[in-house]
């Protein structure tokens, strides 16, 4: 039995670019969901999974092979060289929380135009052009 | 007690929450707060304007971090001139719309109150932060603000314009985080001024790759063209005093974070000329958009947008006087705009009809509204006596320096167009007859102080430019000292 850090040991550029990949892959998906999807939700779902990607890539920025979390503590001062990157963690939080905020005023706003309109398709809410 | 930078944003946003307990005790309080706040930001501009002015600049450390570590807010004479500038004008807007808000239709003036402040918080922290993340939040709480302010009307065109927004909005903010993300992968910065330090040592193909990304997201803020079609719904569907603040103070926002990350942060050769180059195709694609609309308020929103236009291509000449002249003209925009909208809403409010058909001899019942924005109108084209001239002025004399005949021609060709629609709604006020009888709402009397206030700002510095040049110069100047910004932060 190979321990997981061995594991993780023997593939990890694979993972890397496994990470990477999702995290791009997440964004070019919810990128389509906003840009091609007519269902007014369908494009709030698809603001989520772009939203998850980007966070997803500023985590694998951050990241470490066998990092520790970057707290100083007592008896662990030779660590600081392990630990994984802060900053990046802390930016997440930060978006995370703006996502949530923007996906809830979306969806508050799509009940409001079903309300008006009794549809979701957006081809058919056009009462403002150009 | 010391007046820091800092309190710009911090008296702001405790005054937004505030706002929400003070009502339940004192019913009034939402409306009153604001305008002291406001009146704070003014004071705080004068205690500190004149330090910034000998020092150079002031940076404030928050918490404690020193600069390249922690997050620090910078004051330039740049970024002071627009933070005066802002609480100046948002100070006016409150007293323009202090009796407004009685008639606001289905929402409650306290909500309207929280989320204006938060707008005005948060455009003040974009302009004054000297971290790239902390631009980006700032930024978010414009925007969230902002589409929450454009759905504030509970019609069905409110909530559609506040959608759109919101989509395009949320698309900027992502690419703005990947562009952060690159940067912060190749430096390992966040700090503007460090950043612009470490920018020589990154490769090329990252610098452009990161600056695209900074350019789409930042070119939305700033309503560069393509990516402005949500401005002129937004500005129309938003209650009034929100529109005039979404000119004023939004865009000024917008454009000092396109401004401050493609001239202090990047480095990049071009960029200068994109900009130019964008600017003027924002400018007559907007310019020839509001030609042929049949309501006012979008008829604004488009010519402000034709502005910023004219804003980036000045920035991008970036000679002296070009930048000069795009400070001067963001001010210039500013009030005169916050001015069109003022005296705008009033119209449409007379006339309960948002289309120009509206403004038919408009000047019988309301002959001081009309004339003001009549002046307002003249001073965008830029007619001499007032200051919209000299900014215009300018600008040209800057285009002609440096040999752009084409573009000068071109600016001149675009206010051909500005003539033709301003001057089109202006005869419509004085000309035309109107047969309809309609409903009179005479101005209260704190709008007409506002608006005097304004107006008369327009015709003293059109007669005196000599009264604010001297600021301008020295703000143009800590715009293009890129060196001087870096040491002074980093020490």
């Amino acid at each position: 039995m190979m321990e997981f850090s061995e594991i993780f040991f023997k593939y990890k550029d694979l993972i890397t670019v496994a990470v990477y990949g999702t995290a791009i892959m997440l964004i070019i998906i919810g990128l389509y969901g906003v840009l091609l999807k007519k269902h007014l939700v369908k494009i709030a779902i698809g603001l989520t999974i772009m939203d998850s990607g980007i966070n997803l890539l500023f985590v694998a920025v951050g990241y470490i092979q066998n990092g520790t979390a970057p707290i100083f503590s007592p008896g662990h001062e030779g660590d600081a060289i392990r630990m994984v990157d802060p900053v990046p963690q802390a930016l997440v939080l930060t978006a995370i929380v703006i996502g949530f905020a923007v996906t809830a005023l979306a969806l508050s706003l799509i009940i409001r135009l079903y309300k008006h309109h009794h549809t979701a398709n957006i081809d058919q809410i056009n009462s403002l052009k150009w | 007690m010391v007046i820091s930078p800092v309190h710009y944003i911090v008296a702001p946003l405790l005054a937004a929450f505030a706002i929400a307990l003070l009502s339940k005790i004192y019913k009034n309080a939402a409306r009153i707060v604001p305008g002291i706040v406001l009146f704070y930001n003014i004071v705080i501009s004068l205690v500190l304007m004149p330090q910034v002015l000998e020092k150079g600049m002031i940076s404030e450390v928050i918490a404690g971090w020193e600069a390249p570590w922690g997050i620090n807010l910078v004051l330039t004479p740049f970024s002071g001139f627009l933070t005066t500038a802002v609480s100046v004008i948002g100070f006016a807007i409150w007293l323009y719309g202090y009796k407004f808000k009685v008639r606001l239709q289905g929402g409650e003036v306290k909500y309207y109150e929280i989320l204006q402040m938060m707008m005005i918080a948060g455009s003040l922290g974009v302009i004054i932060t000297g971290d790239l993340f902390n631009m980006f939040v700032f930024i978010e709480i414009v925007g969230i603000t902002a589409y929450s302010l454009t759905a504030f009307y509970r019609h069905r065109d409110g909530a559609e314009a506040s959608f759109k927004y919101l989509l395009i909005g949320s698309l900027a903010s992502i690419f703005l985080l990947m562009g952060i993300l690159i940067i912060y992968t190749q430096t390992g910065s966040l700090n503007m001024a460090q950043i612009a330090e470490r920018m020589p040592m990154v490769p090329q193909t990252m610098k452009v790759t990161a600056l695209i990304f900074f350019l789409i997201a930042l070119g939305i803020e700033a309503e560069m063209f393509p990516m402005n079609g949500w401005a002129p719904d937004a500005y129309s569907q938003a209650p009034s005093p929100t529109s005039a603040v979404f000119a004023a103070v939004v865009s000024v926002a917008g454009v000092y974070a396109l401004i401050r990350v493609t001239f202090t942060v990047f480095d990049v050769e071009g960029v200068h000329q994109y900009l130019i180059v964008m600017g003027f195709v924002t400018m007559l694609v907007a310019e020839i958009s509001a030609v042929a609309q049949v309501n006012l308020k979008r008829m604004l929103a488009y010519s402000s947008l034709g502005q910023m236009g004219l804003v980036l291509i000045a920035f991008g000449i970036g000679s002296h006087l070009a930048v000069f002249g795009a400070i001067f003209l963001m001010l210039n925009h500013a009030v005169i705009k916050a001015l069109l909208f003022m005296s705008g809403s009033y119209f449409i409010y007379n006339s309960d009809d948002k289309r120009l058909i509206g403004l038919n001899g408009i000047h019988k019942r309301l002959p001081f509204v009309s004339a003001i924005f009549s002046i307002a109108a003249f001073a965008i084209i830029g007619f001499p006596p007032f200051s919209g001239f000299w900014s215009k002025f300018y600008i040209l004399i800057a285009a002609g320096d440096e040999n752009m005949i084409f573009l000068i021609i071109g600016i001149l060709m675009v206010t051909i167009i500005e003539l033709v629609y301003y001057l089109r709604t202006v005869a419509r006020i004085y000309f035309y007859k109107d047969e309809v009888e309609h409903t009179e709402h005479k101005p209260s009397i704190n709008a007409i102080v506002a608006m005097s206030f304004l107006t008369l700002f327009i015709i003293v510095i059109g007669i005196y430019p000599n009264l604010i040049t001297g600021y301008l110069h020295q703000a143009a100047d800590s715009l293009l000292d890129k060196a001087s910004y870096i040491q002074h932060i980093l020490k």
